[in-house]
């Protein structure tokens, strides 16, 4: 899958688990530029990603996550 | 003070379930009535609940929800877990006094998340009063 496409993929869920289509997906954003961004809200995301994407991540894999790039990253070498 | 059991984790699988057996009192409902401000006679009058087609005062819902976090809170997943949403639908009421079981079923755990998901059932009489869903997040 491109990283293009996950993005577009990814933009879909941040809208909707955030309820805020506003939101722009891009490497840099972190928790701390979404207000609602917050522990569960977090955790809903990553089960969100795990359904639309068809993965599963270990909790290693999640908690070194820094930012929305590395979350693609993530993605993009798991859906290979 | 009973003991929550606790169930880490890894030790949570989908399938596993347990049941709390439990019948409300009319003392309950009266303490419950007082501690929530709802003194609507459907839930307290027998002769008023009759009048709206009921075969006697209806038990709050929220008291079937009280059966549900104690299903959660002390025995699936216990101790470690809390709550981050539930969804009940109740179908068809529940009585003072009538002997009800609250079910809950490991649906998905999440090990990525800690989340777990729980199908919940009460019934009575072997009836279906409630169906719905909780989610709870299992500390590490």
């Amino acid at each position: 899958m491109s990283i293009d496409a996950i993005y577009a993929k990814l933009t879909d869920i941040f809208h909707d688990v955030f309820d805020d289509a506003s939101i722009v997906v891009q490497p840099q954003l972190t928790a701390d530029d979404v207000d609602e961004w917050d522990s569960l809200s977090h955790i809903r995301l990553v089960l969100a990603v795990e359904k639309k994407f068809g993965l599963k991540f270990s909790a290693a894999e999640v908690g070194r996550l820094k930012n929305v790039g590395e979350f693609v990253s993530l993605i993009q070498s798991k859906a290979a | 003070m009973q003991q929550a059991q606790v169930l880490t984790l890894g030790e949570l699988a989908p399938g596993m379930q347990t049941v709390v057996d439990f019948t409300v009192t009319a003392q309950q409902m009266q303490q419950f009535a007082e501690l929530s401000g709802d003194f609507n006679p459907l839930h307290l009058d027998d002769a008023f609940a009759r009048g709206k087609g009921f075969e006697a005062a209806v038990v709050y819902g929220a008291l079937m929800v009280a059966k549900v976090s104690q299903l959660i809170g002390m025995r699936l997943p216990g101790r470690d877990s809390v709550w981050a949403s539930l969804a009940l639908d109740f179908r068809k009421p529940l009585y003072v006094g009538q002997a009800a079981q609250v079910e809950g079923v490991v649906a998905e755990v999440s090990e990525s998340t800690g989340m777990v998901a729980l199908k919940l059932t009460v019934r009575a009489a072997g009836k279906v009063l409630a169906k719905g869903s909780a989610e709870v997040v299992v500390g590490r």
